[in-house]
C-alpha cells in the first residue's frame, strides 16, 4: 500500500496518479487545515502540490521566478479557501487544480493565448452530454481515472494536452509534429473509450 | 461528446470574458464539469515535482500571517458581495483601477477588462429604469447577478442569463423594488450561437 507515499519527496516515478488511500488522506490533510489551521497538514500538502503546481506553471511558458511565485501564491489560496473544500464534490488535487488555473489564467491573460484560433471553433454543433447528476463528483473522478488508466499512453498524452494545458488541436498536432486529422481522430477515439468506460455501470 | 468544449472549458484556454461568465454562471446554479476537472487534476498528480526554493514553506507562512492582518478589500456595492468570488475578485480589481463610470441616466457600468476578443462589464440599473433600446453588433451574453428586471416581457433574476443576436432589439427594465446588477459579455465574431447550444447541454438545462 502506498497510503504513506505523498511526503515532500519526489519518490514517484512522473506519469503516475494517486491511488485512492492516498486521495483520502491528502482530503483528510486539508479538512485539518480547515478545522484546525493545522500547520503541520498544511506543511505536508505544501510538500506535496507546490512543486507539481510549480511544474504545471513551468509546463505553461512561466520562467523559473514567475512559477515559484504563482505556485507560492496558489499554495497561500489553498490555506485561506481550505473552508470552502467539501471532499464530496472533488479531489484535493482538482480543487488546487482549479486554483491554480484560475490564477494562471489571472496572470497569463494578456501574454498567451487569449483569443480562440477562429480556424478552430472551440463549440462544435454536435452535442456536449451532461454529467450524470445522479453520480456524485467523486464517483465521477474515480470513474475518470480508471478511464484514464485504461487509455494507451499516445492516447493519454492528448488528453492531457487538451484538459490539462489547455491546447487546441491546431497546437497538439505542431507541438507533436503530426498531422491535425491525426490528432482530431485519435482524440476523438481516446475521448470515445473514456466515454465508454464511463457510462458502464 | 463534444471533446474540445470540454477541455477548453477545463483547462482555462476560453476567452477570458466568455470563461468568467461561465465560472459566475456555474457556481451561481452550484454546477460544474467535474470530467473535465478531474482530467485536469490527475494530470496534476502525475506532474514530476520541480523543486521550490528552500524556504518556499517558510514564505508561504509569512503570507499567510500577513494576510490575516490585512483589511479585505470590499466592493463599492454590498448587494454585490454574494456573487461568486471569481468574479467579487475582478470587479475589485476594476474597481481598484477605473472604477464605475456613467453609463446613461440611472445606468452605470464597470467594465472588467479582461483581455481577449470579447468585452465584459457589469452593469448597474437604478429601480424602475429602463435602458434605453439598443441592438449589439455581436452577440451579448448577459447574467444577472442581483435584483429583477424585464426584457422584452419576460422576467429575470438572478442566475438567469439570456443571449441576444445581432437581431435583437431590446429594452431591460430594472424592477421598481431595488437596483439590478447584471454581467454582460459582448463578443467580436466569438461564436456564442454554437457556445450557448453546448453550454446547455453541459449544463442540463
Amino acid at each position: 500500500m502506498r497510503s504513506d507515499g505523498v511526503g515532500a519527496g519526489g519518490r514517484k516515478t512522473p506519469g503516475e496518479t494517486l491511488g485512492d488511500l492516498e486521495r483520502t488522506r491528502l482530503a483528510d490533510l486539508l479538512v485539518r487545515v480547515a478545522t484546525q489551521q493545522d500547520r503541520t497538514a498544511y506543511a505536508e500538502l505544501f510538500g506535496y502540490y507546490a512543486p507539481r503546481v510549480k511544474s504545471y506553471l513551468l509546463r505553461l511558458g512561466a520562467d523559473n521566478s514567475l512559477a515559484e511565485e504563482i505556485a507560492q501564491d496558489v499554495m497561500v489560496s489553498v490555506w485561506r479557501k481550505a473552508a470552502q473544500f467539501d471532499r464530496a464534490q472533488a479531489s484535493v488535487s482538482t480543487w488546487i487544480f482549479r486554483i491554480a488555473r484560475n490564477r494562471r489564467i489571472d496572470v497569463f491573460r494578456r501574454t498567451r493565448r487569449p483569443e480562440l484560433d477562429p480556424e478552430e471553433p472551440m463549440i462544435l454543433p454536435s452535442g456536449v452530454e451532461a454529467p450524470d447528476a445522479g453520480i456524485d463528483a467523486m464517483e465521477t473522478e474515480t470513474r475518470v481515472r480508471a478511464a484514464m488508466l485504461g487509455l494507451p499512453e499516445e492516447q493519454l498524452l492528448l488528453i492531457r494536452l487538451a484538459f490539462y494545458e489547455g491546447l487546441s488541436h491546431r497546437e497538439i498536432a505542431e507541438k507533436l509534429d503530426v498531422p491535425l486529422g491525426t490528432v482530431k481522430s485519435r482524440i476523438r477515439l481516446a475521448f470515445l473509450k473514456m466515454k465508454t468506460k464511463l457510462g458502464d455501470d | 461528446m463534444d471533446e474540445p468544449t470540454r477541455a477548453a472549458l477545463a483547462s482555462g484556454r476560453v476567452d477570458p470574458s466568455v470563461g468568467l461568465f461561465l465560472d459566475t454562471l456555474t457556481a451561481m446554479r452550484g454546477i460544474s464539469d467535474p470530467v473535465g476537472e478531474a482530467i485536469a487534476g490527475a494530470a496534476l498528480e502525475s506532474e514530476a515535482p520541480a523543486s521550490m526554493s528552500p524556504n518556499a514553506l517558510d514564505m508561504a507562512f509569512a503570507a499567510i500571517e500577513r494576510g490575516a492582518h490585512e483589511p479585505k478589500p470590499q466592493l463599492v456595492y454590498p448587494e454585490l458581495a454574494g456573487t461568486p468570488p471569481v468574479l467579487q475578485k475582478a470587479m475589485l480589481a476594476a474597481e481598484a483601477g477605473h472604477g464605475w463610470s456613467f453609463y446613461g441616466p440611472g445606468i452605470s457600468r464597470l467594465p472588467l477588462r479582461l483581455g481577449g476578443k470579447a468585452k465584459a462589464e457589469i452593469l448597474r440599473i437604478d429601480p424602475g429604469v429602463a435602458v434605453p433600446w439598443h441592438s449589439h453588433k455581436g452577440c451579448e451574453l448577459t447574467l444577472c447577478l442581483f435584483g429583477e428586471y424585464t426584457d422584452r416581457d419576460v422576467a429575470y433574476g438572478p442566475g438567469d442569463f439570456t443571449l441576444a443576436d445581432a437581431s435583437i432589439r431590446h429594452q431591460p427594465r430594472a424592477h421598481d423594488a431595488g437596483p439590478v446588477y447584471a454581467f454582460a459579455v459582448t463578443d467580436a465574431g466569438l461564436r456564442f450561437e454554437g457556445f450557448l447550444g453546448a453550454l446547455q447541454k453541459i449544463l442540463g438545462l
